[in-house]
């Protein structure tokens, strides 16, 4: 350890969503609060990042952020290289998961895990935005589905932990995050808006008449209006009939299954000194205009009220005295390829993990600190790094028809809308639910399973070399003869004739948790900083598997509603794929996912200090002055994006942590 | 034919207003420049280095070969074009708001000096038809393959090389071809998503709501997406 250690009264290792709300709760309060951050500060202003982003070959999510994906060469920059690596979509692409020579994670299969993060200041702002609070089953999965099967995967959340408990901490979240959305139409499955009345009533007795008047909860702002897209979706499922969607087995009428708008953290209209969103349908990988919210607005704050950010600084090894955080040691560095250029120390009386499930997991393991405890820091249950889950993405593409109007993709957000009615019901006794993202960009990443680069690439590139990679280039589509080679306004109008009349949706799938599904440390493979790397072991289950044929059937049932032609093809080398066989049909069905960026469960909250590594306050079972934060403390992950979760749940912690400090005095 | 009715009001311009387009896309600019400054201003430099004011007789045959590749106005690839309607080829490709014109006039020089000289000297024979202009590049492989890849630049702002594009000619391939983001700016003025009646992701001078309506929906003052860009008639 460095001699001279910073002292302060609450360390935070990350400065992403939970890292930067709980850093600002503090500070917000006069509490002392250091962040270290793994990766570079906030820059003055995202002119960089637009930059890189424009010039970039390959728009992937993590285009625009630093460190460099790739050498002058196009050819991946190898992870041992750099100082503070992540996972990236070049780097996880079918011929690349398994090669530490280009991948960041080592992954030991038998799925690759497709999921990605940033290490910056501000965290993963590649996300699209999506604001969903969990369903109030999703906190009460062995309770509500399981109890009578003994290999029911998936837990409940702590007791303490309900839709009901959670609400008005999800309307502070909101709030920071400033969402757009409209209640009624959220009020769906029982999602709970209750306010929390009896702190109203504690903090001022008087007016607790005029607070009950005021019950309703509305949320920040406005909701973002659906996309054309959206509007025919709607139509397409008030078509359904309940024989035809039995297969979904939600034993309530399928009227009742609607298209609504996503809760999104994006401007609807001007809030907190940041403008409306202006649909430059780029959510992910950044919003030129920053109308979606990212975690360098709250950061700012944070600091600005005295949060010190100490950029540079890879925590290294948490260190433990008597059961009890005495310090944390990190690593500083100038270039992004390293090398180390010297070392610190922070000392404080709590400490916060939020390095998100797979950096946090990879900290708590480094920890060795001689041994004590003997299993490592936190993980007296040796719970720590497992049960890794995402939402496991199955993506299908269309062509409406000619005779349809067009729908225009590449205008709005990425996402507007969702069919979220789906993702509760009697059948997740049995398969997986999942939550429908209906998209606005086109095959943008698509087309061809990714094969051969993306859209409205891919297809012009077919029609101007007479090529037929993306499916359109035939007569059936193109009413033009099979593999047309064109130039000129024929050129300009066919492109605008079949692009304007594609589209894409998504099914969110919810993982059980596997303790086989995990995060370890490399005992081989290493970064710039000589500390090793995360080793990844990764499967989806017949249960998650079961939610993905679901979502097939549903596919096909809603595009045979368009009228559209499926484009949806599995690429041949695809690892992520599997073959399974539907109402006894002959021929398998060949199907796959992707990845969607929710990284959870890792550092489980539970009520048994046996199966969890943290409480319903994310404080370790271990270390009463140690918490962890993050989607890493998900028990199971529902299908709703993890962020506002998390958000909400670092609430709760700012506000145990401001409790903790107050009762020490 | 099979034609949606709904494509009917964006067909080929009528040649009698190939110049209308032309204030609208330099404002377009404009707005653009002023909506999105934190993406814009920084990041990409003011277009128009002192170019000379006098006639290139070149590049007005690179811009002509262009509309006739692209099926694009000349006024929207080079919004300041001012034509001489005497002689076009003296024209003043002039110093537009846009200005990617002389990046792609380098870089598919730089590719093959000859061959691009062969494909300027077609526009000079045949300034004022699309059709012989792509009848005569279409003549021979060279010729074919380079100007493919000027079609590319214009529509998706990266160069994609010609020998690569002939390689990957058979008809019906499925392929990657690799290529290059010419610049920033390429990339945000790629044809390709305002003939989609869209923007190009991350860059869009449209206004919240937008996407709640059709394109040029006549409530929607503000969404100029497309107007009368596609043209089978030059200048």
């Amino acid at each position: 350890m460095a001699a001279n250690c910073i002292m302060c009264d609450v360390a935070i290792v990350g400065s992403g969503f939970a890292g930067a709300l709980i850093a600002n709760e503090l500070s917000q309060k006069g509490i002392k609060v250091v962040i270290l951050e793994a990766g570079p500060g906030i820059p003055p202003n995202i002119n960089d990042y637009m930059r890189r982003f424009y010039k970039a070959n390959a728009k992937v999510p993590e285009s625009p952020f630093p460190p460099e994906l790739v050498d002058s060469k196009d050819n991946l920059i190898d992870p041992a290289n750099v100082a503070a690596g992540r996972p990236t979509v070049l780097s996880l692409l079918p011929d690349k998961w398994k090669k530490p020579t280009q991948s960041y994670l080592i992954q030991t299969g038998p799925k690759p895990f497709t999921s990605t993060y940033e290490r910056l200041a501000g965290g993963t702002s590649h996300w699209l935005g999506t604001s969903l609070r969990l369903v109030p089953n999703d906190f009460r999965m062995k309770t509500r589905y399981g109890k009578n099967q003994s290999n029911f995967t998936l837990p409940d959340w702590p007791t303490a932990i309900s839709s009901q408990m959670m609400s008005p901490y999800y309307a502070r979240a909101e709030k920071e995050l400033g969402v757009s959305a409209d209640v009624k139409e959220q009020k769906f499955l029982d999602i709970d808006f209750s306010k929390d009345k009896d702190k109203d009533k504690d903090k001022d007795k008087d007016k607790d008449k005029d607070k009950d008047k005021d019950k309703d909860y509305t949320y920040p702002m406005p909701r973002i209006p659906p996309s054309l897209l959206d509007q025919r979706f709607g139509d397409a499922l008030a078509q359904l009939t309940d024989e035809e969607t039995k297969f979904l087995g939600m034993e309530k009428p399928v009227t009742e299954i609607k298209v609504r708008s996503l809760p999104a953290a994006r401007n609807s209209q001007p809030y907190r000194n940041r403008r409306a969103c202006a649909g430059n349908t780029n959510c992910i990988p950044i919003c030129p205009i920053q109308a979606k919210y990212d975690p360098t607005i709250t950061l700012n704050e944070a600091t600005n009220s005295g949060a010190r950010l100490i950029d540079h600084a890879v925590a290294s090894e948490i260190l433990v005295e008597n059961n009890l955080v005495s310090g944390i040691n990190y690593i500083t560095y100038e270039n992004e390829a390293g090398p180390k250029t010297g070392d610190g120390c922070v000392k404080a009386k709590i400490y916060v993990i939020a390095a998100n499930a797979i950096e946090t997991p990879r900290l708590l393991l480094m920890s060795k600190n001689h041994g004590q405890p003997a299993k490592g820091v936190a993980n007296s249950s040796d719970m720590v790094g497992r049960n890794l889950m995402d939402h496991p993405y199955y993506v299908a593409w269309g062509l409406l028809p000619p005779t349809a109007k067009p729908v225009f993709p590449y205008r709005g957000p990425l996402i507007t809308s969702g069919i979220g009615d789906l993702c509760d019901g009697p059948f997740r006794a049995k398969r997986a639910a999942f939550r429908v993202d209906i998209g606005n960009e086109g095959w943008n990443y698509v087309i061809a399973g990714g094969e051969f680069g993306v859209d409205p690439q891919v297809t012009t590139l077919d029609f101007v070399n007479g090529m037929n990679s993306g499916g359109l280039n035939t007569s059936e589509f193109s009413q033009l003869k099979n593999n047309s080679a064109l130039l000129g306004a024929g050129l300009a109008q066919k492109l605008n004739d079949l692009i304007s009349r594609q589209f894409r949706i998504g099914f969110l799938v919810e993982q059980d948790p596997d303790p086989n599904n995990r995060v370890t440390l490399s005992p081989t493979f290493s970064d710039a900083l000589n500390l090793p790397r995360p080793q990844i072991a990764y499967d989806i289950s017949d249960y998650t598997k079961q939610g993905i044929v679901a979502a097939f059937r549903m596919t096909n049932l809603m595009f045979s509603k368009l009228g559209a032609h499926n484009f949806t093809v599995r690429r041949k080398d695809d690892p992520t794929g599997f073959d399974v066989t539907i109402d006894g049909n002959p021929t398998p069905t060949q199907l796959n996912f992707g990845g969607a960026g929710h990284i959870m469960g890792t550092y489980r909250m539970g009520d048994n200090s046996k199966t969890s590594v943290v409480d319903s306050f994310q404080r370790t079972h271990d270390h009463n002055n140690l918490y962890l934060v993050g989607s890493g403390t998900f028990p199971t992950g529902g299908t709703a994006n993890p962020t506002l979760t998390l958000s909400a749940l670092a609430m709760r912690t700012a506000d145990s942590i401001a409790g903790d400090l107050k009762s020490r005095g | 034919m099979r034609k949606s009715p709904h494509h009917r009001h964006h067909g080929i311009a009528p040649p009698a207003t190939p110049f209308e387009p032309a204030s609208e896309v330099s404002r377009r600019t404009m707005i653009a420049g002023t909506v999105a400054t934190t993406a814009v201003a920084a990041v990409l430099p003011i277009a128009g280095s002192a170019q000379a004011a006098k006639a290139d007789p070149d590049m007005v045959a690179f811009l002509l070969l262009s509309a006739a590749l692209t099926g694009v106005h000349v006024a929207t690839l080079a919004p300041e074009f001012g034509r001489d309607a005497n002689d076009i080829l003296n024209s003043d490709p002039g110093v537009d708001p846009i200005n990617v014109k002389n990046q792609y006039f380098a870089r598919a020089k730089a590719s093959d000096a000859a061959t691009f000289g062969k494909l300027l000297q077609v526009a000079k024979d045949h300034p004022l038809s699309a059709t012989d202009i792509l009848t005569a590049v279409n003549a021979g492989d060279d010729t074919k393959f380079l100007a493919r890849s000027i079609v590319l630049l214009w529509y998706l702002g990266s160069w994609y090389n010609p020998d690569d594009l002939k390689t990957n000619s058979t008809p019906g391939t499925r392929n990657f071809i690799p290529s290059q983001v010419v610049s920033a700016k390429a990339y945000t003025q790629g044809l390709v998503w305002q003939i989609a009646q869209a923007h190009p992701m991350g860059y869009s001078n449209l206004q919240f709501g937008y996407w709640s309506r059709e394109p040029r929906d006549p409530n929607d003052p503000t969404d100029r997406s497309n107007l009368g860009l596609i043209t089978a008639t030059i200048p």
